[in-house]
């Protein structure tokens, strides 16, 4: 027998009736493949369309006004602050919803200048709404318990009764973002729920010596935006306030140096870390507003490293005199 | 005529079947637990960073120090170093370096003034040289000695003072006389209801008393003058005419170690730019070295390191490092 007689016989409509059934076996699992591929794949895309981006509060033309007043009567000082830089109606309008980003990052007394000065904050919801301003929010994540931060600094009473709307963060108020270049900013969860519809920023911070970052101004102020275990990003400080400061463009900021944590901060404690420096600057340029900042604690801008890379940031200038800033004495 | 199956086959593709099956079980079974750390870096690291840190240490109720007049305003709370920085902040470095074991703090207030208010930290550094370095490195300036513990001060709203490993800050709302006295009784009750053994640190003895600021002592716990190998060393502010000359000593495990610790140093030093001059000082071994238009002396005397750190005046750190090196040879043998 040859070999082609032992292979088994097939005939014609037994080979067409094989090829049909392989290729509607072959077209189905195709067909379930492409309806069950997930182009997307599980986590990273959905994840990514959950991230957000601050949007730019910064106000075009405005971009590098700076005044800087003398005097110990922070409602006075801020008046004539602003005064010098147009008045409020230059950077709030009719309507606006306006954020006052503070710092309430310890639950410790006015006295102490940890934090931002209550009756500032009053007086600054004060004028945004003298200015038009439809509602006037103050917020921070803080360090401690919210609750007891915003109560025991006195920002909460002071805010209610100046008509702001206190908001005090929550687990839902957190969603990720990423800064565009950021090393450490990535995918991390920022205080997101109040800046929700919102269109002035102004971040209103004391002037305070930092055991790590060795200052302690308006844009290490938006720390308090953080969220998550954010201490382990004080292992490269410098860094995560540039990252910051990129994150963040204000439309003014405001740096409260009437008394001035010398030493022991950020907390302080006593009022022997404190000295009367009676100093309010504005401004539009946050770099400028550290730099000049960094004088009331005896430093120069070149000893806070975090200055010099938010420069190269591209964020604003170290070079404060070279915005030219409006110097007055409320005295 | 169609090909009849055999019952190999048949078995065989049974098998494959079966196979196919396991398969599919395995990759549905992984696929209900995914971990999207696979596919997405970060995610691992957000999981863990979102899971609260439990505090450490236990929480010790503090109303137990509270004298009368004063009443608690929050629950006592714990902090360990897992998660000191969520109640210091940025200063919780300083207190990691040292040896911080836990935090203890709670708030009080006045019985008949509740907006009158006080909170208490009570520091647990694990030794008191924990304690004592903390404490000297925050020491505020304007301050009055109180006869409180071991070094034990007052300014105008808050009181300070080490007590064995311990070191207690008590702060004030309100710079007010009442106020000051309940948190002096705090302190007190807390001195006398927490025996520890006593706090001596006799370096402290071994800088000369000439022209020194004696509220200048300060114990670096680590990283002394930004070199590594610098631990446990104490430093002391001295006046020569204008210049003020920062004057150090440590006292290490062995001569060997002192010894090879000025060479370390020397070297260190000299890798980033410093210059070694000739030391005509009478003292054996002694290093000094130029940098940054300072000067830096480092010698050592049996098992203790010493030396001036950064001084603008090479005669000024002679002669601090000889009265030093005199101090250590009547007081340390």
């Amino acid at each position: 027998m040859n070999q082609r007689e032992q292979q088994p016989t097939s005939n014609r409509r037994d080979f067409l009736f094989r090829l049909l059934k392989g290729t509607i076996f072959i077209g189905a699992a195709c067909s379930l493949s492409y309806w069950l591929y997930d182009p997307t794949g599980p986590g990273i895309a959905k994840k990514q369309n959950r991230l957000v981006t601050l949007p730019d509060f910064s106000m075009a033309g405005l971009k590098d006004k700076m005044s800087i007043v003398t005097g110990s009567d922070r409602a006075k000082t801020i008046n004539r602050g602003l005064e010098a830089l147009g008045g409020i109606e230059t950077f709030v309008k009719e309507g606006d919803r306006v954020l006052l980003k503070v710092n309430a990052a310890f639950a410790t007394p006015p006295i102490l200048s940890a934090t931002t000065n209550p009756q500032l904050v009053a007086e600054l919801a004060r004028l945004c709404y003298k200015a038009g301003a439809s509602t006037v929010v103050v917020t921070d994540n803080p360090i401690n318990d919210p609750t007891s931060c915003f109560s025991l600094t006195g920002i909460q009473d002071r805010a209610q009764s100046a008509g702001a709307k206190v908001l005090l963060p929550r687990d839902g108020f957190f969603q990720p973002t990423t800064v565009s270049d950021g090393r450490l900013i990535r995918n991390w969860p920022i205080l997101w729920e109040p800046f929700k519809k919102i269109d002035k920023v102004i971040g209103v911070a004391p002037v305070k010596d930092h055991h790590r970052s060795g200052a302690s101004m308006t844009m290490k102020n938006w720390y308090g935006l953080l969220g998550g275990r954010r201490n382990i990003f004080h292992q490269d400080i410098h860094t995560i306030i540039k990252e910051l400061a990129v994150m963040v463009k204000p439309t003014l900021v405001v740096l409260d140096g009437t008394t001035t944590m010398m030493t022991n901060g950020p907390t302080g404690g006593s009022l022997g870390d404190l000295k009367e420096t009676a100093t309010m600057i504005v401004s539009t340029d946050q770099v400028a507003a550290d730099s000049f900042g960094a004088t009331l604690l005896g430093k120069t801008p070149a000893e806070l490293p975090y200055i010099g890379k938010a420069e190269a940031a591209g964020v604003g200038t170290a070079d404060y005199e070279s915005l030219n800033p409006i110097r007055i004495d409320s005295t | 005529m169609a090909r009849t199956v055999s019952k190999t086959e048949t078995f065989v593709g049974y098998g494959v079947i079966l196979v196919l099956l396991i398969i599919t079980g395995g990759l549905l079974l992984k696929q209900s637990r995914f971990n999207s750390s696979i596919l997405e870096p970060g995610a691992l690291k957000q999981e863990l960073l979102s899971q609260p840190t439990p505090p450490l240490a236990p929480v010790r109720d503090l109303r137990q120090y509270a004298p009368k007049d004063l009443t608690p305003l929050s629950p006592a709370e714990s902090f360990g170093p897992e998660n000191l920085s969520d109640k210091i902040d940025g200063k919780a470095e300083l207190y990691l370096s040292a040896g911080f074991v836990s935090l203890t703090s709670q708030r009080f207030a006045l019985e008949d003034k509740p907006s009158e208010w006080m909170e208490a930290f009570i520091y647990h550094m694990g030794s008191p040289r924990g304690s004592y370095s903390v404490y000297s490195m925050q020491k505020r300036s304007e301050a009055r000695d109180l006869e409180l513990g071991d070094y034990g001060y007052e300014t105008e709203n808050a009181l300070y003072f080490v007590h064995g490993p311990y070191y207690l800050e008590i702060v004030s709302s309100v710079a007010q006389e009442t106020m000051a006295e309940s948190m002096l009784s705090f302190a007190r009750n807390f001195l006398s209801k927490t025996p520890v053994e006593s706090n001596v640190l006799n370096e402290l003895d071994l800088f000369p008393k000439k022209n020194l600021n004696s509220e200048s002592i300060s114990l670096l716990p680590s990283n002394g003058f930004g070199f590594e190998q610098f631990d446990s060393i104490f430093t002391a502010q001295y006046m020569v005419g204008d210049t003020e000359v920062t004057a150090f000593l440590s006292r290490r495990k062995s001569q060997d170690e002192a010894t090879s610790l000025v060479e370390a140093y020397t070297s260190f030093l000299l890798t980033f730019g410093g210059t070694e001059l000739k030391s005509t000082l009478d003292i054996p071994g002694a290093k000094l070295v130029e940098i940054m238009d300072t000067y830096e002396l480092v010698f050592s005397r049996g098992s203790f390191l010493a030396g001036v750190h950064g001084a603008e005046n090479r005669k000024a750190a002679e002669e601090i490092a000889l009265m030093l090196n005199q101090s250590l040879a009547e007081k340390s043998r």
